[in-house]
C-alpha cells in the first residue's frame, strides 16, 4: 500500500516561545510575518511523528511504500530529514508564498494524491505548531472523500486494508477502524520518532525530490478562504502577589491562610 | 436580508452563554438573526438562556446518530441545516468533537475554516475578521475572511465574557430532522473510551506538576497535596512524554482545558502552550525556582522556591486546618 505523509517547516516553536517571553519575537513591517532570524525552521514535530508512525506500519510487514510530501516555500530541507527517517519518496510542491493560506495548501496536496498513484491511506500530523488550526487533514479528507480519524496515537494496518486507530479522547482510550483509503492525524501520544542514522543521512543527500508543478496537479482551486493579516504578541497582564517567609513551612501556612481568606479554600 | 449567524453547541457540553455571546455581537453588527442550534435534548432552561442572551430562534437537532460516534453523520445533518438556514456564518465553541467537525464541514461546504478563535470583528460592508491564538498562543493572528462561501469558526474556551441581551427576545424551539437514510458511518467504533473517573476537564481544584519535580518519583509530590485538597493532580507536557504520569492528566493545548477555581502549578514554567489548558483557571498559584519564570505572570500568588520542599509544606498546612 501506499502511504502519504504530509509534512510542513515551521518554525522552532520553543525557539518562538522563548522570544516571546522575552519581549524579543519580531514581527516585520508587514504586521504578520515573524522575522527573528535567529529562529531554527524545522519539520513540525507532529509530522515527524506521522512519517515515524508510517514507517512502523512498514516494518510490520506486507508491501508498504512510504512517500512524504511538502507544499512551501523551501521545502528541501525538511523532505531530506524525512529520506533520512527512511521515507522511499519525497515530494516538494514549491509555493512562494509563506503566509499562503492552509485551504489552499489542502487542496494542492489533496491534488497531488489525485495526480499521483493515489494513497491507501494519508498520514498527518494533528495540527501545525506554528498556526495550530489543524484543519488540513479534514479539508484533505473531505477532497479524497476519505473518512478521517483524529488524535492517533497508535495506528495499524490489517491484511484486508483497514486501518485500526487507538485515539486520545478526554474520555481515554478510543478504538476505531475504516476502510482504506482513510486520512489519520497523530498525536505526540505517539511517542518519540527515531533519530536518522549516519548512513540514512548520507543516503538522504543523494535522494532527490519530485519537484511538483501547477501543471501537474490539473484542476486545483487556488482562491483564498482566509488572509492572515495580523500577527502579534498578546501581553499578559500579570498581577501577582509574591508570597516570602522565613522557611517553607511559615510561606505554605501563609499561602493557606490567603487562600481560605478569598474564600477559595473551605 | 442576509442569512442569520448560527451558533451550534451541544447539549450539556460547550459554553453556550460565550458562544451565544459572540454570536450576538456579529449578528448585530450585521443586522441580522442569530439562531442557536443545540445537538441532542435541549436543557428546559435552554430557551430561558436563549432569551437573556438574545437568540432569536432555537433549532434542535435531536437524532441518535448525531454524536460523536458518528462524524459522517454529525457533518451531513449539520450539512443540511446549513442549506436550510444558508447562515452568514456559522460559530462553534472549540471541543475534542468540534476540532474534527468543524473542519470537515468546512471542506464539505466550501468555507473558510478558523479554529482557535478568540474574536470576531464584523461590520457591514466589510469583511469577516477573525482573531485566533496560534504558536500555543505565543501569538495572536487576525485572518480576513475571503470569498463568499459562509465562514465557520471555532471559539477558545473563556476567551469571550458572557454578556445578557439588553433586548429580550422571545424564541420559538424548531426541531431539524435530517435525512441521514443515505449516510453509511465509514468508522466503526470498536472499543469506546470509557472516562475512568472524575475528569479534568470538571475539577473544581487542580495540582499540576511540572519538569521542575525533578524525578518521576516526586509526583507523587503532586498527588499528595492534591488528595490533601480534594482536587486532581495534573502534569505537563514533558513528564507525560516521559511517563511520569498518565497521559490523560496532561493539560494545555494538545492536553485538557481545565479551568478550576484553584490551580496550583509546582515546577512549570508557565509555556503557553501549557497555559493554554489553564489559563482560564480562576486562581493560579505558581511555586518555581526561578524568579522569572512566565508562570508568574498568569499567578494570583507566587512562591519562588523549591517545590519538592514547598509540596509537602503545603500538604501539611491543608491538613492542620
Ligand atoms: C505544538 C506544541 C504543543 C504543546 N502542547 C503542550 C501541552 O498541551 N501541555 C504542556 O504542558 N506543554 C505543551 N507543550 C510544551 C510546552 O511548550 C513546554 O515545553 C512545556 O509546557 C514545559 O513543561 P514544564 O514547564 O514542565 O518544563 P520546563 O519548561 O522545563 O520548566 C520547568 C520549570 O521548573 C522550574 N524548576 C526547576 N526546578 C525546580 C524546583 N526544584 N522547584 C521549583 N521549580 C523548579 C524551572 O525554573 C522551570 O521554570 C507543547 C509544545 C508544542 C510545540
Amino acid at each position: 500500500m501506499r502511504i502519504v505523509v504530509c509534512a510542513k517547516e515551521v518554525l522552532d516553536p520553543d525557539a518562538v516561545n522563548n522570544y516571546a517571553l522575552s519581549g524579543g519575537l519580531a514581527i516585520g513591517d508587514d504586521g504578520r510575518t515573524i522575522t527573528s532570524s535567529a529562529i531554527p525552521r524545522l519539520m513540525n514535530a507532529y509530522d515527524e511523528q506521522a512519517i515515524e508512525a508510517a514507517l512502523r506500519i512498514k516494518e510490520a510487514g506486507a508491501d508498504h511504500t512510504v512517500t512524504v510530501v511538502s507544499a512551501g516555500p523551501d521545502p528541501a530541507a525538511i523532505l531530506k530529514h524525512a529520506v533520512a527517517l527512511g521515507a522511499d519518496e519525497i515530494v516538494s510542491i514549491p509555493i512562494e508564498d509563506a503566509g499562503i493560506d492552509y485551504h489552499v495548501v489542502a487542496n494542492l496536496l489533496a491534488a497531488y494524491v489525485r495526480s499521483s498513484e493515489g494513497a491507501g491511506l494519508i498520514l498527518c500530523g494533528r495540527q501545525a505548531s506554528d498556526d495550530d488550526q489543524g484543519v488540513v487533514p479534514a479539508l484533505i479528507a473531505e477532497s479524497l472523500d476519505m473518512p478521517l480519524i483524529s488524535i492517533a496515537r497508535a495506528v495499524a494496518l490489517s491484511a484486508g486494508g483497514t486501518v485500526r486507530v487507538t485515539r486520545v479522547t478526554p474520555d481515554g482510550n478510543e478504538i476505531v477502524e475504516a476502510d482504506c483509503p482513510a486520512v489519520v492525524t497523530i498525536s505526540n501520544e505517539f511517542g518519540e520518532p527515531r533519530y536518522p542514522t549516519a548512513s540514512m543521512t548520507i543516503r538522504a543527500r543523494r535522494t532527490p525530490a519530485t519537484v511538483v508543478t501547477m501543471s501537474d496537479l490539473g484542476d486545483v482551486d487556488l482562491a483564498a478562504r482566509v488572509t492572515l493579516v495580523e500577527q502579534s504578541v498578546p501581553i499578559v497582564q500579570g498581577n501577582c502577589e509574591v508570597i516570602d517567609g522565613e522557611s517553607p513551612s511559615v510561606i505554605a501556612r501563609d499561602l493557606v491562610r490567603r487562600l481560605h481568606e478569598d474564600g477559595i479554600l473551605s | 436580508m442576509t442569512g442569520p449567524v448560527v451558533v451550534c453547541t451541544w447539549a450539556g457540553e460547550g459554553e453556550a452563554a460565550e458562544l451565544l455571546t459572540l454570536g450576538r455581537t456579529v449578528s448585530e453588527a450585521l443586522g441580522t438573526d442569530l439562531v442557536w442550534l443545540v445537538i441532542g435534548v435541549t436543557a428546559d432552561d435552554a430557551a430561558e438562556t436563549a432569551k437573556r442572551y438574545g437568540a432569536t430562534s432555537i433549532d434542535q437537532i435531536d437524532n441518535n446518530r448525531v454524536a460523536a460516534s458518528e462524524p459522517d453523520a454529525t457533518v451531513e445533518a449539520l450539512s443540511q441545516n446549513c442549506s436550510k438556514r444558508s447562515p452568514r456564518m456559522l460559530l462553534f465553541s472549540q471541543t475534542f468533537n468540534v476540532r474534527l467537525i468543524a473542519p470537515r464541514l468546512g471542506g464539505r461546504l466550501g468555507s473558510p475554516v478558523v479554529m482557535n478563535a478568540t474574536g470576531i470583528d464584523a461590520e457591514s460592508g466589510k469583511l469577516l475578521r477573525v482573531t485566533a491564538s496560534a504558536y500555543g498562543g505565543d501569538t495572536q493572528v487576525v485572518y480576513e475572511i475571503q470569498g463568499d462561501a459562509m465562514p465557520i469558526a471555532a471559539l477558545m474556551p473563556s476567551a469571550v465574557e458572557p454578556q445578557k441581551s439588553t433586548a429580550q427576545t422571545s424564541p420559538a424551539v424548531d426541531v431539524f430532522e435530517p435525512d441521514l437514510s443515505g449516510v453509511e458511518e465509514r468508522i466503526r467504533v470498536l472499543e469506546p473510551a470509557h472516562a475512568e473517573g472524575p475528569r479534568l476537564e470538571d475539577a473544581q481544584t487542580i495540582v499540576a506538576g511540572g519538569r521542575g519535580l525533578g524525578s518521576p518519583e516526586n509526583f507523587r509530590l503532586v498527588e499528595e497535596l492534591a488528595e490533601a485538597l480534594g482536587g486532581m493532580p495534573a502534569a505537563s507536557r514533558p513528564i507525560v512524554d516521559d511517563g511520569w504520569t498518565d497521559p490523560s492528566r496532561q493539560v494545555g493545548l494538545t492536553g485538557k482545558i481545565a479551568r478550576p477555581a484553584l490551580y496550583i502549578a509546582a515546577g512549570i514554567s508557565g509555556a503557553s502552550q501549557h497555559m493554554a489548558g489553564c489559563a482560564a483557571s480562576k486562581t493560579i498559584v505558581a511555586i518555581n525556582s526561578d524568579p522569572d519564570a512566565a508562570i508568574f505572570r498568569y499567578a494570583r500568588y507566587g512562591i519562588v522556591g523549591d517545590c519538592l520542599e514547598l509540596l509537602p509544606e503545603l500538604t501539611r498546612a491543608v491538613q492542620e486546618r
